[in-house]
C-alpha cells in the first residue's frame, strides 16, 4: 500500500512535468528541450524570493508558475519562432528546435549553478510545513496529497480544454494539419504562445511540488526529468492526453518496483530502456494515433 | 472495366519487346486507391505520355515504377525481368532515370555537381582511375554532354538557389540524362517553364528518342503532349480510361469528360 | 613555442579527443542520421580502454584498436536495431543508449569501478601516437566529403528518395554512418582514458552530447572544418573566459544558444555563404552566361517548403 501511494505521488509529479511537454509537442510540434531548465529555474526563482521574505505555499507556487510561463514564452519568441522562420524544411526545423532547446537550457543552468555552486536548494524558508499523517499503517504527507490532487485536476483541465473549447479544437487542428488550421482562420502565433505559456506554467508548478516533496532540487535534475518525460510521452503516444497519464504512472510504477527489487542505482535505466522498447515495438505508443509519421 | 482502346492508329508496334511492362499494378494507401489496376507497355524509341487530372495517380504510378512507392499488388518487368521486389537503388542501376514533380536539387552542390550525381550512378563510367573517380573533382563526359543538350552552358558553377525555376528544371532533366538511361520518366518536366523553354524541352526529348531512348512523360499541357508524344495513356481515379495516339486520346469522350472538359471550363 | 606546448598539453589533448567526439556525431548528421550514439561509444571507449590496460595488461595501440572495433560493432548493431527510426525518434533512442551506458558504468561492480570509476590507467601511449591517429582519422573523414562519395553523402542527407533514384543504397550508407560514428567515438574515448588515466560515471553521459553538439553547431555541421573550428573554440574558450571570471558558463551558454538559433550552419556556413556571394557578384560583374535563357534569375525563387520532402 505504501508503495502504491509512492507510485501515485511520483507519477503525479511526472504527469505535471510531462503534461507541458506533451502539450507543446502534440499540438505545435515543439519538443522543448529547455522544459527541464524552465522547471528548475522557476523553482530556483521561488527559492531566491524566499531568501528575501517568507511566503505561503500558494505564493511560492504562483511565482514559479509565472516565471515558468514567462520563460517559456520568451524562449518561443526569441528562439523557436526564429528557427521556424529560417528553417528550410519542417524536418530541419524540428531538429534545430531540439538542438536550440538543448543550447538554451545551458543558460538558466549556468546561472543556477553559479549561484548555488551546484548544491541542492530547497524551499524550506516558506511558511509551508510538510506534515505526515498516519492512516492505519499508511504514512501520508500533506504535500503528496496536494501533488496528486493538483496533477489530476490540471491533467483533467488540460484534456478538457483540448477536447472541448474552440481554442483546443484549433490547437488540435494545428497538430493534425497546419494548413487546414490556418485556413480555419486560426491565429497560429497567438495559440502557440498561449500553449507555451501553459506548458511553462505547468513546469514551474511541477518544480515547486517536486521540491516540496523531495525536500531539495539540484540544478541538474531537470535533465533527467526531461528524458523521463520523453519516455512517458512516447509510451502513451504523442498528442494523447490519456497516454501521458498512463505513461507517467506506468513509469512511476516501474521505477518504484525496480527500487524495491534492486539497490536503486538501476532506477534511471528504467526510463531509458522504456524509450528503446517502445520505439522498437510500438512507435505510436499505447494510445497513439494509428498513423505514425514517417519522417 | 478494362481501359478503352481508341483503335485504330493507337496500337503499339508489335514484334518489338517493351523496355518496361506494367502488369495490373495497384497502389492503395489505406482506403485510397491511388493506382488501381494499371497495365501498360513502354517501347524503345518511343515517347509515351500520361495525362489525367490532378490526383489521378500519375505520379504515384511513376513512384511505383521506380520502386520509391510500395506496390499493393501487380508486376513490373524491365526487359522482361520482374523487379517489383527490387529496391529503388537497384532499379536506378538498371538505368531507369526519373525527374520529380517538384524540383529536387541538392542546394549545396553546383549545377555541374548536381548533374554529376546522375553520372555517378553509371557503372560503366571508366573515366580516370578509381581514386579520382571516387574522390576527385573529375567531371564525366556524360555530364558535359547533358549540359550541352539541355543548354545549360554558362550555368555550371551556379548553385540551384541562384537559378530561375525553369532553369532548375533543366538541371533536373540534365541529371537524369547524365545517368545514361534506357528509360526516362519525366514527371511534369515543363511545369513553370515559358513557351520558349517548353519548345526547347520538346525538341530535346525528340532528339533523345532518335537515340533509341524510351520515355514516359507526365504532362498537363495538351499542346506539349500532342507535339511530343507518340503514344498517350489517359488516367483518372487510378485507372486507365483511354490510350492511343495523342490526338485520338485527347478527342476521346472519356478524356474530354474526365479531364479536358473540366480543365477547359476552368480556363475559360 | 615548446613552452606553450608543454604548459598547454592537457588542452591540446582535449582538443583532439573533443574533435574526434564531435566528428563521431557529425559524420552521421552529414548523412542525415541524427544519432548521438557516438557519445555512448565514447563512454564505452573510456571504460574499455581502462579495462584492457588495467585488467588485461594490453599496450596502448592494441587497446585502441580492439576498443574501436568493439564500439564500431556495438553502434552498428544499435543501428541495425533502430534503422527504421528517423528524426526526433532516432535522436532520442540514441540519447537513451548513451544514458544506459552511464547507468551500466555505475552498476558494473569492480569491472567499471562503480561510482568511483577506474583510475591509474598508465600505458605506453605517446603524444606522437595521438597526433598521428587523430590526423589519420581526420583525413579519412575529410576524404568522405570529396568527389562522388561526398555528393552521395549529401544526397542521402538532403533527399534520401532522390539518392535512391540515383542508385545509392541509402540503407547501407546509414548503417555505415552508425559504424563510423561508433569507431570515432571509441577512438576519442580510448585515447582520452590513455592520456587522462581516470574515468568515472560523471565523465560520460548527457553533457558529452551537449559538448559535441555545441562544437558542431557553432563550428558548422556540414564539414570537418566546422568540427575542427568547434573543437578548438570550445576546448580553449573556457580557458580564455577565465578572464571574465565565474560567468564563463553563462557566456558559453549564450554563445551556444545564439549559434543554434541564428547560425544553423555554424561559422563554417558563414564562410561558405560569403564565398558564394562573392563568386556571384564577380559573375554578375562579368555579364550573363553565354548559353541558355535564365531571364527570371532571382525573380521566382521558390518559397521555402515547410512541408518537407513528403
Amino acid at each position: 500500500m505504501q508503495d502504491l501511494l509512492t507510485v501515485i505521488s511520483l507519477g503525479s509529479i511526472y504527469l505535471l512535468f510531462a503534461l507541458g511537454m506533451s502539450l507543446t509537442w502534440g499540438t505545435i510540434d515543439i519538443l522543448n528541450f529547455s522544459h527541464g531548465s524552465i522547471f528548475m529555474f522557476s523553482t530556483f526563482t521561488s527559492y531566491l524570493v524566499l531568501g528575501e521574505t517568507t511566503l505561503p505555499f500558494v505564493a511560492v507556487a504562483l511565482i514559479a508558475v509565472v516565471v515558468g510561463a514567462v520563460l517559456s514564452v520568451a524562449i518561443q519568441v526569441l528562439a523557436f519562432e526564429q528557427i521556424i522562420k529560417r528553417a528550410r524544411t519542417k524536418k530541419n526545423a524540428e531538429m534545430q528546435i531540439l538542438i536550440g532547446g538543448i543550447g538554451i537550457a545551458i543558460i538558466p543552468l549556468a546561472i543556477a549553478q553559479h549561484h548555488t555552486k551546484s548544491n541542492p536548494f530547497g524551499l524550506r524558508a516558506s511558511s509551508f510545513e510538510v506534515e505526515t499523517w498516519l492512516l492505519g499503517d499508511l504514512r501520508v504527507t500533506n504535500i503528496s496529497v496536494i501533488t496528486i490532487v493538483v496533477a489530476v485536476a490540471l491533467w483533467a483541465a488540460v484534456s478538457l480544454w483540448l477536447h472541448r473549447s474552440r481554442h483546443g479544437l484549433a490547437l488540435r487542428s494545428i497538430g493534425v494539419d497546419a494548413e487546414v488550421a490556418s485556413l480555419m482562420g486560426v491565429d497560429r502565433r497567438r495559440l502557440a504562445l498561449a500553449t507555451m505559456a501553459v506548458s511553462g506554467g505547468l513546469a514551474g508548478l511541477a518544480g515547486v511540488l517536486f521540491t516540496f516533496s523531495l525536500g531539495a532540487l539540484t540544478p541538474e535534475s531537470g535533465d533527467t526529468l526531461l528524458v523521463k518525460a520523453f519516455a512517458i510521452i512516447i509510451l502513451g503516444g504523442v498528442g494523447s492526453m490519456l497516454g501521458v497519464a498512463f505513461g507517467a504512472f506506468f513509469l512511476a510504477a516501474c521505477e518504484v518496483w525496480v527500487l524495491t527489487q534492486t539497490s536503486g542505482s538501476w532506477v534511471e535505466a528504467v526510463s531509458f530502456g522504456l524509450i528503446f522498447l517502445v520505439l522498437l515495438v510500438r512507435p505510436a505508443g499505447v494510445f497513439g494515433r494509428k498513423e505514425v509519421r514517417r519522417t | 472495366m478494362s481501359a478503352t482502346h481508341t483503335e485504330p492508329g493507337g496500337s503499339l508496334p508489335t514484334g518489338v519487346d517493351p523496355v518496361l511492362e506494367v502488369d495490373d499494378v495497384k497502389v492503395h494507401f489505406g482506403g485510397v486507391k491511388a493506382v488501381d489496376g494499371i497495365s501498360m507497355k513502354l517501347m524503345p524509341g518511343m515517347i509515351h505520355g500520361i495525362i489525367g487530372p490532378n490526383g489521378s495517380g500519375k505520379s504515384t504510378l511513376i513512384g511505383a515504377m521506380t520502386r520509391l512507392t510500395r506496390l499493393t499488388s501487380g508486376r513490373l518487368l524491365f526487359d522482361g525481368e520482374e523487379y517489383q521486389n527490387a529496391s529503388a537503388a537497384v532499379v536506378a542501376r538498371k538505368r531507369v532515370a526519373r525527374t520529380f514533380q517538384t524540383v529536387r536539387l541538392l542546394p549545396d552542390l553546383t549545377v555541374l555537381e548536381n548533374i554529376q550525381l546522375g553520372a555517378d550512378a553509371r557503372a560503366d563510367d571508366k573515366s580516370g582511375n578509381v581514386l579520382t573517380r571516387l574522390l576527385g573533382k573529375q567531371i564525366s563526359p556524360a555530364v558535359r554532354d547533358a549540359v550541352s543538350r539541355t543548354n545549360l552552358e554558362g550555368f555550371e558553377d551556379f548553385y540551384p538557389s541562384e537559378l530561375s525555376y525553369g532553369t532548375q528544371r533543366r538541371v533536373e532533366i540534365a541529371r537524369a540524362i547524365a545517368t545514361g538511361p534506357r528509360l526516362l520518366l519525366l514527371d511534369e518536366p515543363t511545369a513553370g517553364m515559358n513557351q520558349k523553354e517548353r519548345a526547347e524541352i520538346s525538341a530535346l526529348l525528340q532528339s533523345l528518342r532518335t537515340d533509341g531512348l524510351c520515355q514516359l512523360l507526365v504532362e498537363h499541357d495538351v499542346q506539349m503532349m500532342i507535339d511530343t508524344c507518340d503514344h498517350v495513356y489517359a488516367m483518372n481515379f487510378g485507372r486507365l480510361i483511354a490510350e492511343g495516339t495523342p490526338t485520338d486520346v485527347v478527342r476521346s469522350p472519356q478524356v474530354q469528360e474526365a479531364y479536358l472538359g473540366r480543365k477547359w471550363r476552368d480556363h475559360a | 613555442m615548446m613552452q606553450f606546448y608543454f604548459s598547454n598539453i592537457v588542452l591540446i589533448q582535449a582538443t583532439m579527443t573533443g574533435l574526434l567526439l564531435a566528428l563521431s556525431i557529425q559524420v552521421p548528421i552529414r548523412m542525415g542520421v541524427f544519432s548521438f550514439a557516438g557519445a555512448g561509444a565514447y563512454g564505452i571507449g573510456c571504460y574499455a580502454g581502462a579495462i584492457f590496460v588495467l585488467d588485461h595488461q594490453l599496450g596502448a595501440i592494441p587497446t585502441i584498436v580492439i576498443t574501436c572495433l568493439m564500439t564500431g560493432v556495438i553502434v552498428l548493431a544499435l543501428g541495425v536495431l533502430i534503422q527504421k527510426l528517423t528524426g526526433l525518434y532516432l535522436a532520442m533512442a540514441t540519447v537513451a543508449f548513451c544514458l544506459i551506458i552511464s547507468v551500466i558504468a555505475i552498476n558494473g561492480g569492480t569491472t567499471t569501478g562503480g561510482s568511483t570509476g577506474r583510475y591509474g590507467v598508465i600505458s605506453d601511449f605517446t603524444m606522437g601516437g595521438m597526433f598521428a591517429i587523430t590526423a589519420v582519422a581526420l583525413v579519412l573523414v575529410a576524404l568522405s566529403e570529396r568527389g562522388r562519395l561526398g555528393r552521395r553523402v549529401d544526397a542521402v542527407r538532403e533527399d534520401p528518395e532522390l539518392a535512391a533514384s540515383m542508385g545509392v543504397n541509402v540503407r547501407r550508407y546509414r548503417l555505415v554512418a552508425f559504424a563510423v560514428s561508433g569507431v570515432l567515438g571509441g577512438l576519442a574515448g580510448s585515447m582520452n582514458i590513455l592520456v587522462r588515466s581516470a574515468v568515472s560515471p560523471l565523465d560520460i553521459g548527457f553533457h558529452l552530447i551537449v559538448l559535441a553538439l555545441t562544437m558542431i553547431i557553432v563550428g558548422g555541421s556540414l564539414s570537418w572544418k566546422g568540427a575542427v573550428l568547434g573543437a578548438l573554440i570550445f576546448t580553449w574558450l573556457p580557458d580564455l573566459l577565465k578572464v571574465v571570471g565565474q560567468w564563463q558558463e553563462l557566456i558559453y551558454g549564450v554563445i551556444v544558444a545564439l549559434a543554434a538559433v541564428l547560425l544553423p550552419r555554424g561559422l563554417y556556413g558563414i564562410y561558405v555563404d560569403t564565398k558564394r556571394s562573392v563568386q556571384r557578384r564577380r559573375r554578375e560583374a562579368a555579364g550573363p552566361p553565354a548559353g541558355g535563357s535564365d531571364d527570371e534569375t532571382h525573380a521566382e525563387r521558390l518559397e521555402p517548403e515547410m512541408e518537407g520532402q513528403r
